[in-house]
């Protein structure tokens, strides 16, 4: 679809989401106040309403300062664009070296579409790596056919010992030759301009690391479009804005790369929680390092088709984003860097009082429909949640260049896709408060890449 | 009943049903992670017995102690 369609659509959507808002309010202010009076009669009623007023304030501030920053980024992002090429744009030659390192543990059905699409990258000078982290499946026997046929790119299986994805991820980072490290997942495509478009943010010495845009593939039932829209209103949009401050708080597990010595500078993948990628981004920020984020870059996943598939995915990163957070609040307290407790905290308002707060706010608004008779709230509720979504969701369209048919899905967004995970995220929660034992919880491939 | 208090119930009944699918759902995810092979009986491509991975989970005193500078 071409930008003025996208556009005009993306501004339509946010005229009709503010349209809606002020036309139902003015419809109805009068009932709303004879609501809230009701609420004020009763003092722990009253408490509750006062928070989720506040909490509403927040999450509007939290959509405003993330749209703000990210059209900053946008802008300083552009203009860079049209400054001169520096010496590694001009000349292929003086490009350095990247290696890129897949950690693959049972990929066999998606890999070896991962490492054709390698093949397929404009870049002179780069090698790949496949870590076999001791598969059960074919990975190793097709990672090395692939590597057979390459007759332009130096591909090297290494088979290791099941030890998990860090253990991976830094047995790579010690065989690797280049200078800059590309992490990827074996389920994961990246575009053709990746390795260009990432290598040149390292003309600043401050950049450490660079994370990439991670996309969804299999946008085949509303499960994925859903998540597509989600990774492109939540994830995208936030690490836009981070990158505008230098602080991303998760280089993707899909797509990151790194200054080789930056790498072993931390001390490669800590493999001591759960969210190894979260974890290793706090340990580069802590260290003084800037982290970019590169929008074209792009990282095409594969993404759980099934609901279980998919709460057992949010709820690992759930588990493993309260693990780094609980890690890092001394480093944090210690003030080892500026910015670290700023997105610790952000980290814990996303990963546990946003969620928390959302199912307090539906229990709240259901037991006061039911008791009260009062289900107006509720709808206003959800009226003022879907219309900062539509705007978000219209403005990243028009940013990321996505489909605007993912705006249409902000509808349904916060009415069944956000309450779904918020309960598994919260029983997450439960769990690491309770130090619960868990596993890894390996999704499995569908070769949909 | 005008429109807005008829999507308002619309709303409310989709809530708790939403609510109570993501119980139920979480549940099942539970459920069927309990009932999953025992990972020792799964074969190896290096022939070797298939321990399961667990997390070594960070503790700051654990943590100190490691890093804490060797005595003269």
């Amino acid at each position: 679809m071409k930008a003025p369609t996208r556009l005009a659509l993306a501004l339509l959507a946010i005229g009709a989401a503010l349209g809606m808002t002020v036309y139902s309010f003015n419809m109805l202010r009068g009932q709303v106040l004879d609501s809230i009076g009701i609420l004020l009669e009763d003092s722990f009623l009253a408490a509750v309403s006062v928070y989720l007023l506040f909490f509403l304030t927040l999450l509007i501030v939290r959509y405003a300062v993330l749209i703000l920053y990210s059209f900053l980024e946008h802008m300083e992002s552009m203009f860079k664009r049209h400054k001169p090429p520096t010496l590694a744009e001009r000349d292929d030659v003086s490009l350095p070296m990247v290696t890129v390192v897949i950690p693959a543990y049972n990929e066999g059905p998606v890999i070896q579409a991962a490492l054709r699409a390698l093949l397929q990258l404009d870049y002179p000078n780069f090698e790949v790596l496949v870590v076999d982290d001791g598969s059960t499946d074919d990975t190793y026997a097709k990672a090395s056919a692939i590597a057979l046929e390459s007759r332009h790119l130096s591909i090297r299986v290494i088979h290791k010992k099941n030890a998990g994805k860090a253990e991976a991820l830094n047995e790579g980072m010690a065989q690797a030759r280049g200078e800059f490290v590309l992490n990827m997942d074996g389920d994961t495509k990246l575009s053709r301009n990746t390795l260009r478009a990432c290598v040149r943010h390292f003309d600043d010495p401050q950049v450490g690391a660079v994370a990439g845009n991670v996309k969804i593939l299999n946008r085949e039932n509303l499960l994925t479009r859903m998540q597509a829209l989600e990774y492109v209103e939540g994830l995208a949009l936030s690490r836009k804005a981070q990158s505008f401050m230098r602080v991303i708080n998760i280089i993707p597990g899909p797509l990151g790369m790194f200054r080789k010595s930056v790498l072993q500078q931390v001390g490669g993948y800590p493999n001591d929680t759960f969210a190894e990628d979260c974890d290793m981004t706090l340990n580069v920020l802590v260290k003084g390092w800037h982290i970019i984020y590169e929008p074209t870059a792009i990282a095409w996943v594969e993404t759980p088709s099934g609901l279980l598939d998919l709460l057992k995915q949010r709820y690992r990163w759930t588990r493993g984003i309260l693990q780094t957070c609980c890690k890092h609040r001394v480093a944090a307290k210690a003030g080892a860097a500026k910015a670290t407790p700023l997105i610790i905290w952000y980290m814990i308002f996303e990963g546990i009082i946003w969620p928390l707060s959302n199912v307090l706010a539906s229990a709240f608004f259901i037991f006061i429909a039911l008791k009260y008779g009062i289900a107006i709230l509720l709808f206003y509720w959800w009226l003022q949640l879907t219309a900062l979504d539509l705007v978000a969701a219209a403005y990243c369209v028009i940013l990321e260049e996505e489909e605007p048919s993912l705006i249409l899905y902000s509808f349904g967004f916060r009415l069944f896709y956000i309450p779904i995970l918020d309960v598994a995220k919260v029983f997450a929660s439960i769990d690491e408060w309770r130090v619960s034992p868990m596993n890894w919880g390996k999704l499995k491939r569908e070769g949909k890449l | 009943m005008d429109l807005i208090s008829l999507l308002s119930t619309v709303l409310l009944v989709t809530t708790i049903g939403t609510l109570v699918v993501a119980i139920a759902a979480h549940l099942a995810f539970r459920l069927r992670d309990k009932r999953r092979p025992d990972r020792t009986a799964l074969p190896r491509q290096d022939g070797g017995s298939l321990e399961p991975i667990f997390l070594e989970r960070y503790s700051p005193a654990a943590a100190a102690v490691a890093t804490a500078p060797a005595g003269p």
